[in-house]
């Protein structure tokens, strides 16, 4: 039998950039194939050469057995591959359902709709993933993971030989990965083959049968998992050791900088929310997805400005209507969604690390180009942004990169409350571990810090406190040092704790 | 080093601006060619008069086209503004600066309603300005019935639209002043990369603590001020002040501001491209009276040249595009076919 799928040779290049210097990779039927690498390894990269997305420059792609010399997104589509991208790409102003159908629903002679039919059809699907979604919400009223759940809908409905999975878990919490890991293994059982891509390397060994690991482009070796160890594939993804011991917590917290008391918001149904937050605290705010975690930091940060309750920070009761009240109060706020609200896409690198400073940075509201590429040249050097220079748009980055922009930008305000919200969905392990030491830094320098993650070993390794939310409120507040069955037990509402002491 | 200072070079070349440019240089060669009298000082002042009114609008729509939006009204509002602006100084008596002034704060009011509009109701810019559109020019023609028009300013004020100074057509410094603070308003402050970054993504932007509403009135009321100063341009120039005044303008103004390579969908633009393209239109325009074509030509030619600038700019990307594909189709002939 031959392999599902083979690239041979592969390259691609962006301009400059060698995304791709000549990589092979073959897939077989019937079996989970994980592809590991550092930010800007080239992972989606690969991915889009084989659904069409991109024309490689060089090399072969044989389907099947079949040589396959010229792959549109439509061939590829026929030949029976599937992919769910690292980002949501539905339609925000469709329905659920409607955008399941475009995916799905080859053309009728009539060019008609069978719209019952189609409902069904999506009603059905959501189900057997397990999501929690009505078919006829429209797409942009759903929260970064709930795309993420109509996505793998969508590929699971295709019906497809081969699936391709782009960090499809970057934003889920612990129930939907549950959920998303048993469909993966269904789809294996079946004899369709998975491509897995994920930074959460506890992932690749539950799931993964083999693993090829990209560094700079190419292929640095394919083994099966079982031979491997989590010490072994850091070393071959990033060429050194990389601790992933969490930094220690700091020493006794400082005064409350952030204090919520029965804070309410109708339109995002947050609840009578009562949270303080220390300087020098990470506390770490855990649920599941559509718990409510996005819209509190979304009240905090004024977005959807609190209609009930107090808002203090350092003691002092304030309203914040408006993102640029909360920065000016000294707030700072790295979003879920980092295409849509994390950075501008089409804007520079520089441009957009210094967007939350203009006040600072242009005194006098005229923009100084070398003092912002200075400043940019750091921040891509602390966090090791891969990237040819400040001037590059952010398009033109890997998705974890863009996140390290994201977090640049709001570490550029210096801000005295940060609310962090997936800080590190994305980002390699190396990286991470970076970013996790500069949030202890920051902590221990006097910050509060609100980390909102659906990777618990984050959350129970990164928080001092951890609140719970379910249902737009916080339903326990446990102690950093808590097991990871109590988190979740606690986010499920299975052993109701109410706002225990802390 | 050699391939660096190539792509520099066809950087430059391709840009949209270059393109225009060589457009224009070639439009005033064949001009001064056929027409004998087209070349000279006394037309090429003509021309600058004949497009301040319409080039002000252009400079001040590119902002608002910038921030993803457009300003249908201001050709209504430079109507209403000269009738306010006769009104002010011949019924109620002002001073001519002061009918000035007023008139300049009535633009900047309009302005206000349509960023009100916009920024609270939340409504599409093409809709409110096209109501606003209709607005302008019907309370122009309400004011003065339709047939009532203002004339016999003094010479003083005349001067600002017909005379010289030195050396140079009055209203050109006027324009100059403002192109240049339009210029660095939009690429040299805080202020033009807010309006792009709302062009581009206003969520994002609003993410990022941008003022979004603020910005977006401030594009528009910019748009008003200068057109009610282009109203008063307008009167000075031809003498007199008409309920229809600057009919139309406001789509010479955007054909101009897209001529300069502005995307109507926001974010992407600049004011030097916008000024090429008044350049370009303006040339053409006399050009053609020059090479003794009937005027409805013009039109045609305009929307011709919008069209062709357009598409030349995206010849290049059409290249890239096909060179990317070769090399991929250049390998599949030689590789091997694996066993199946
Ligand atoms: N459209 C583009 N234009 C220019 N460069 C690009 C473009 N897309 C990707 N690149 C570059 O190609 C390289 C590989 O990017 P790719 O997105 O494949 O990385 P990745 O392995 O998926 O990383 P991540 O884990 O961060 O998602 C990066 O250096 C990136 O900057
Ligand atoms: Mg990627």
């Amino acid at each position: 039998m031959p392999p599902l799928l083979q690239l041979a040779n592969v390259t691609k290049s962006f301009g400059a950039v060698r995304a791709l210097k000549g990589v092979s990779f073959d897939l077989q039927g019937g079996e989970i194939h994980a592809l590991l690498g550092e930010n800007g390894a080239g992972k989606s990269t690969l991915i889009k050469v084989v659904t069409g997305a991109h024309q490689p420059d060089g090399g072969t792609i044989t389907v099947a057995g079949q040589l396959v010399p010229h792959l549109s997104p439509a061939s590829a589509h026929k030949l029976g591959i599937a992919c769910i991208y690292q980002q949501p790409a539905l339609f925000p102003d469709l329905t659920v359902a409607e955008n399941i159908g475009l995916r799905l629903e080859p053309a009728t002679a009539t060019r008609t709709v069978n719209w019952p039919g189609r409902r069904d059809r999506a009603a059905k699907l959501l189900k057997r993933i397990g999501a929690d979604i009505d078919p006829d919400t429209e797409v942009r009223n759903l929260s970064m993971p709930e795309q993420q759940l109509v996505e793998i809908a969508c590929a699971l409905g295709a019906e497809a030989r081969i699936v391709i999975m782009d960090e499809p878990t970057a934003s889920l919490t612990q129930k939907e990965q549950h959920l998303l890991f048993a469909v993966v293994r269904g789809l294996r059982d079946n004899g369709v083959g998975v491509i897995y891509i994920s930074h959460r390397l506890e992932e690749i060994f539950a799931l993964a049968d083999r693993v090829t690991v990209l560094r700079d482009g190419e292929s640095v070796g394919t083994s099966k998992t079982d031979d491997m160890t989590e010490t072994s594939l850091i070393r071959l993804m990033v060429g050194r050791e990389v601790s992933q011991i969490y930094p220690p917590a700091a020493g006794a917290p400082g005064e409350v900088a952030l204090s919520l008391k029965n804070v309410s918001c109708g339109a995002s149904g947050i609840k009578n929310v009562t949270l303080e937050v220390r300087a020098g605290e990470v506390v770490g705010l855990a649920g599941l997805v559509g718990a409510g975690r996005t819209e509190l930091a979304r009240v905090l940060f004024g977005l959807t400005p609190a209609d009930a309750g107090e808002i203090a920070l350092q003691g002092r009761a304030v309203v914040i209507a408006s993102p640029a009240e909360a920065i000016a109060k000294g707030m700072a706020y790295v979003p879920e969604d980092r295409r849509r609200h994390g950075i501008i896409l089409e804007m520079p690198i520089a441009a957009n690390v210094t967007m939350a400073i203009q006040r600072r940075i242009f005194p006098g509201a005229w923009l100084r180009p070398k003092a912002e590429r200075q400043l940019t040249l750091e921040y891509i050097r602390d966090l090791a942004v891969k990237t040819y220079g400040p001037e590059a748009p952010g398009g033109s980055l890997s998705g974890g990169n863009q996140q390290k922009v994201s977090l640049a930008r709001w570490l550029a305000t210096k801000p005295k409350v940060l609310i962090l919200d997936e800080p590190t969905q994305g980002v390699d392990v190396g990286a991470k571990s970076e970013i996790h030491k500069l949030i202890r830094r920051l902590a221990r320098e006097g910050m509060a810090v609100l980390m909102i993650s659906s990777d618990l070993p984050e959350i129970l390794g990164m928080s001092d406190r951890i609140a719970v939310m379910r249902g737009g409120t916080i339903t326990a507040m446990l102690p950093g040092k808590s097991d990871a069955h109590e988190v979740m037990s606690a986010a499920l509402g299975q052993a109701e704790k109410g706002v225990a002491a802390c | 080093m050699a391939d660096s200072t190539g792509k520099f070079w066809k950087s430059i070349l391709l840009r949209h601006e270059t393109i225009l440019l060589i457009v224009l240089v070639l439009e005033w060669l064949y001009f001064n060619s056929v027409g004998p009298r087209f070349g000279s000082l006394g037309n090429t002042f003509d021309i600058v008069r004949h497009s301040v009114e319409i080039g002000l609008l252009a400079l001040v729509m590119t902002p608002v086209i910038l921030t993803g939006g457009i300003d249908l009204s201001v050709g209504s509002l430079l109507g209403l503004c000269a009738i306010l602006f006769g009104k002010f100084w011949r019924d109620a008596g002002m001073p001519l600066p002061v009918a000035g002034v007023c008139t300049l704060g009535i633009g900047a009011l309009a302005g206000g309603l349509n960023a009100a509009l916009i920024t609270r109701l939340r409504l599409p810019p093409l809709i409110v300005t096209l109501g606003t559109y209709s607005l302008f020019r019907g309370l122009a023609e309400a004011i003065t019935s339709g047939v009532d028009t203002f004339t016999n300013f003094p010479a003083s004020f005349l001067f600002l639209g017909q005379d010289r100074w030195l050396g140079i057509p009055a209203q050109a410094p006027i324009f100059i002043i403002v192109a240049v603070a339009v210029w660095l308003l939009v690429h040299g402050t805080t202020f033009g990369r807010s309006f792009r970054a709302i062009g581009f993504a206003p969520e994002g932007a609003r993410y990022a603590g941008i003022p979004v509403n603020r910005r977006i009135a401030l594009a528009y009321v910019l748009a008003g001020a200068v057109a009610a100063l282009a109203a008063i341009i307008y009167t000075a120039r031809l003498g007199q002040a008409k309920a229809d005044a600057g009919t139309g303008y406001e789509l010479f103004a955007i054909t101009a501001v897209v001529l300069g390579g502005t995307s109507i969908f926001g974010g992407i633009g600049s004011v030097h491209g916008t000024l090429l393209g008044v350049a370009a239109i303006a040339v053409l325009n006399n050009g053609l009276v020059h090479a003794r074509q009937p005027r409805e030509v013009a039109g045609m030619l305009t929307g011709g040249l919008l069209l062709l600038a357009l598409s030349s700019s995206a010849v290049p990307r059409l290249f890239s595009r096909l060179r990317s594909r070769k090399p991929a189709k250049a390998t599949q002939t030689v590789s091997p076919t694996p066993a199946s």
